[in-house]
């Protein structure tokens, strides 16, 4: 069963390649023919798995539903990035990998050192990479293949989308995939439009649009999105809409349905919005006590748009916002561990478990003074049961683990130490900030082979939220 | 089909499971969180943490746009209020799980329609009637009837000795033109067969046939008929009280029941019925009472295992014919093999009721019975739909289900291979779990 969903998996990605195989031959570039091959060969083998595999029997349990969703992910990656190692201007397997799993976890992390030059479909498939992950391959297979609607299905539901519970929007898993698909290509298309409307070209539009409601952070410009920087309309839209992209999207559903008192009780919403604020008014107050704003816009909608880019994990930058100083930086860090809210496209360990550990903490705090008192933790006005707090800070506990232990593992390769450790948090909260902030400049290219690998293996963890990927690592998944 | 299903308690999940099974969407209310969980996580289908008798809840379940409210909280008054609410906020239909006999009494219809209550389903009520069918026919293990016997759906153990034992179907449909093997159960398993399947000793075979020829069936299975007056009943639950209100006059019952108080209190529920203080597991009890004279045991008590060991007592001591209630389901064919006559369960009863409603909005007409692992139904061909358009042989029939019987102006028939079906006819369909969409897309 598992090789036959691989298999239908492969067309579908197969047929997204065809959309940069067209780009390519509309702008008359040679890597036409790179993703017109890529795209048949991907398609060839997702046929001959999905026909000529055999399955033993159509049932899915927990186990196969950890094991594909895993396995689903490299394999995408690794036939992502055939078109890096054939294009125009190629890049090495390490690098075409690293480019690849970056671009479907959404964390943006390039080691290309400037991607002006390369072909318009490349520009493409980097931005439709991180709009296919950034909702969730599994979650699109789940809308469009109806065989997978049953109980199979919901184990990979459940492995791949975020958050500690997963909320589902409507009865049927097929459904619920197709209800998020929807909002997220309803909140795309109206992206592209906006920004079509500025000062901004149909195909740039549409690459950036990709990049800011996945949040995933590739640009198809060397300088990123600061090749508008003197634009504050392209900003303003792109805060909102990376700002949705970092909002739960069950949530966003129900407000379409009319429901929008379940904003003003969404304690998590809340939350967001208002670390955002605060950050807005500890960024606006140093950048004015450190006399850098000149204009309004320096001390707004600049860091307005450095904070939110950041807490969804974008990794967008217009600024060069090391200059506002070692404090900014650290509430960067801050923001990066946080994340937005989970059932988001975004990364980080989402502020839902970053609730649930500080209101626990509180009570523990209460049980000091008072032992026999009885405390629950209340979310959303619902007390949560003591088994998911438990699990949300095991889940915390590992999250640093491997931020450390990544940071570990890129010194032993050589890499330096604040480097190491900064790049390991960064790909595993999905973010891929990194240019400015480490030594080692705008890509992640200089970077030894096996870190990068190290690194690509981060991104995956963080995107899986850890548990469905660990899982796969521990005894007892595989004594029967 | 939307249905929201309020109470997840063991007929709301098995039902819950069932229907999500069935490509139905399934929303299911409870106020225990826990218990919702494990549903959620692992089935196809939506759960509303909740008390299913609020109207924030229902809402929250989309109740105003569902199809089918099914309300079977533990609790009677529940159900009913909750199906009120339910009814009152747009639901098309509402059943409501009941605990007594008031609500299905026809001088209380009207007020119970009034209440916004479409349907009940009294499980103990079913399972009382099951038993009473079992008990007139001993010889029989599932007995299901259309139009007053026109067709009739029986369950019948093959034993060594049997004439048709080691038979090819085929060779059996050939000399035997009044009977259809519908299913074989064999060895916790339930099959459509196939020409070439053997029928072998132990299987239960679910023959198709009309009234005029069911007696032929205790010859063909090498089956004695042998009458039943005297019943001993183990347990004073729910169902014995119904049986014993609704067997009184054909049956002789005797009922066992070990609590004292329950036992103060059975003879002003069931009048002209002795009852012993006692547990029936005990052999010098069973002595004392003179149980060895009784011409059958029915096993009611809440626990399972009691109730499949205690018959198998029943069996050592010479009662011919035994039935059990036994709740959970995996343990059914388990029972089944161990020779116990009929088994009872009350979810699988309650679940029959429910598929009645979804394969045909307006109930009246058809019927439905629910086995373990497979779902027999009656559906009432509309005019245009799929099933009239060629013989059944070029119909390309799913492997999980085959037609068994009809019924045309009145009169029982069985379908073969040439049987063109008209619009108009009941037919009678023996499905496996999980495909009755596919069935209901066939009669559409």
């Amino acid at each position: 069963m598992l090789c036959r969903i691989a298999g239908w998996l492969l067309l579908i990605e197969g047929f997204f390649m065809v959309f940069p195989a067209l780009t390519s031959l509309g702008y008359g570039e040679s890597d036409s023919v790179v993703f017109g091959v890529t795209a048949f060969a991907t398609a060839l083998v997702g046929l001959l798995l999905a026909r000529f595999s055999k399955p033993q029997s159509s049932h899915m349990g927990k186990r196969d539903g950890y094991l594909l969703t895993a396995m689903v992910w490299v394999v995408f990656s690794l036939f992502g990035m055939v078109p890096f190692l054939f294009c125009s201007r190629p890049i090495g397997i390490t690098d075409s990998f690293f480019e690849a799993m970056s671009g479907f976890t959404t964390t943006g992390a390039s080691v290309l050192e400037s991607v002006d030059g390369m072909s318009h479909g490349i520009h493409l498939w980097r931005a439709m990479m991180q709009w296919i992950g950034g909702m969730g391959i599994i979650l699109f297979t789940l809308a469009v293949i109806p065989m997978l609607n049953h109980s199979g299905g919901m184990q990979m539901f459940n492995a791949e989308v975020t958050g500690i519970t997963h909320d589902k929007i409507q009865p049927r898993i097929s459904q619920t995939a197709k209800s998020l698909w929807l909002i997220y290509f309803g909140l795309t298309v109206i992206l592209v439009l906006l920004l079509w409307a500025g000062p901004m070209s149909l195909f740039d539009s549409v690459c950036q649009a990709f990049g800011a409601v996945s949040t995933g952070g590739y640009t198809s410009h060397s300088l990123g999105i600061g090749a508008w920087s003197d634009s504050v309309y392209i900003k303003v839209v792109l805060i909102i809409f990376m700002f949705l992209g970092g909002v739960n999207f069950g949530l966003i559903y129900k407000c379409l349905r009319g429901n929008w008192r379940s904003l003003r009780y969404n304690d998590v919403f809340r939350t967001y919005v208002g670390l955002i604020l605060i950050m807005l008014v500890l960024f606006s107050a140093t950048i004015i006590a450190r006399g850098q704003a000149r204009t309004w816009v320096d001390c707004t909608i600049d860091p307005l748009f450095q904070i939110v880019s950041t807490i969804t994990s974008t990794g967008f930058t217009t600024t060069n916002y090391e200059a506002w100083g070692p404090f900014v930086l650290s509430l960067t860090f801050v923001m990066m561990f946080f994340g937005a809210c989970a059932g988001s496209t975004s990364g980080g360990a989402k502020i839902d478990r970053i609730l649930y550990l500080f209101k626990n903490a509180h009570n523990e705090l209460h049980r000091c003074l008072y032992p026999n008192s009885i405390l629950s933790v209340k979310i959303n006005d619902r007390v949560v049961n003591p088994d998911l707090v438990s699990k949300v800070i095991a889940f915390l506990c590992i999250y640093m683990l491997l931020i450390v232990g990544g940071g570990l593992a890129l010194t032993a390769c050589g890499v330096p130490l604040v480097d190491s450790f900064f790049s390991s948090f960064s790909c595993l909260s999905n973010t891929g900030l990194g240019a400015g902030v480490t030594g080692y400049g705008n890509s992640y290219e200089i970077l030894p082979d096996g870190a990068k690998w190290i690194l690509s293996f981060q991104m995956l963890i963080g995107r899986l939220e850890i548990f469905t990927v660990l899982v796969l690592f521990t005894p007892a998944f595989w004594r029967r | 089909m939307k249905i929201v299903i309020a109470g997840a308690g063991e007929v709301g999940s098995h039902l819950a499971k069932l229907l999500s099974a069935e490509e139905q969407d399934i929303m299911l209310i409870d106020s225990n969180a826990e218990r919702l969980a494990t549903l959620d996580a692992n089935y196809n289908l939506m759960t509303v943490e909740g008390n299913p008798t609020s109207f924030a809840t229902l809402r929250e379940a989309r109740v105003g746009s569902c199809d089918l409210f099914i309300a079977v909280t533990p609790y009677e008054s529940n159900n009913i209020v909750a199906c009120s609410i339910a009814k009152n906020l747009g639901a098309q239909t509402t059943v409501a799980r009941i605990d007594s006999y008031d609500f299905m009494n026809p001088a209380n219809a009207d007020h119970v329609r009034h209440m916004g209550v479409d349907r009940v389903i009294y499980p103990e009520q079913v399972a009382a009637e099951e038993i009473i069918t079992a008990l007139r026919r001993s010889w029989i293990r599932n007995w299901f009837e259309l139009h007053n016997g026109q067709i009739i759906l029986a369950g019948v153990k093959l034993r060594q000795g049997a004439p048709i034992v080691g038979m090819k179907l085929k060779d059996f449909a050939f000399t035997n033109r009044h009977f259809h093997v519908s299913a074989i159960k064999r060895n916790h398993e339930t099959i459509i067969p196939r020409g070439d399947d053997l029928l072998n000793d132990g299987d239960i075979l679910y023959f198709t046939t009309t009234r005029d020829h069911i007696n032929d069936l205790l010859t063909l299975t090498g089956k004695t008929e042998h009458k039943i007056k005297r019943v001993l009943i183990m347990g004073g639950s729910k169902i014995a009280v119904r049986l014993v209100n609704l067997g009184r006059e054909q049956f002789k019952f005797k009922i066992v029941e070990s609590n004292l108080e329950i036992c103060r209190k059975l003879p002003q529920k069931c009048p002209d019925c002795e009852i012993i203080h006692g547990d029936a597991r005990d052999t010098d009890l069973l002595a004392d009472i003179g149980a060895s004279d009784m011409d059958a045991f029915v096993a009611l008590t809440d626990s399972s295992e009691t109730n499949i060991f205690t018959c198998l007592t029943a069996k050592d001591i010479g009662i011919r014919k035994t039935v059990a209630d036994v709740e959970n389901i995996q343990f059914i064919s388990q029972a089944e093999n161990l020779n116990i006559g009929t088994v009872v369960n009350k979810k699988l009863l309650a679940s029959s009721t429910i598929f009645q409603l979804l394969l045909d909005a307006d109930s009246s007409t058809s019927k439905c019975l629910a086995l373990a692992d497979a779902e027999v139904a009656e559906l009432e061909v509309r005019p245009g739909s799929k099933i009239t358009r060629a013989p059944v042989k070029d119909l390309k029939l799913a492997r999980e289900m085959t037609l068994a019987g009809l019924i045309r102006n009145g009169e029982g028939m069985l379908i073969n291979g040439n049987t063109l079906i008209e619009p108009g006819d009941h037919v009678l369909v023996f499905c496996l779990a999980g495909a009755l969409h596919k069935v209901e897309k066939l009669f559409s």
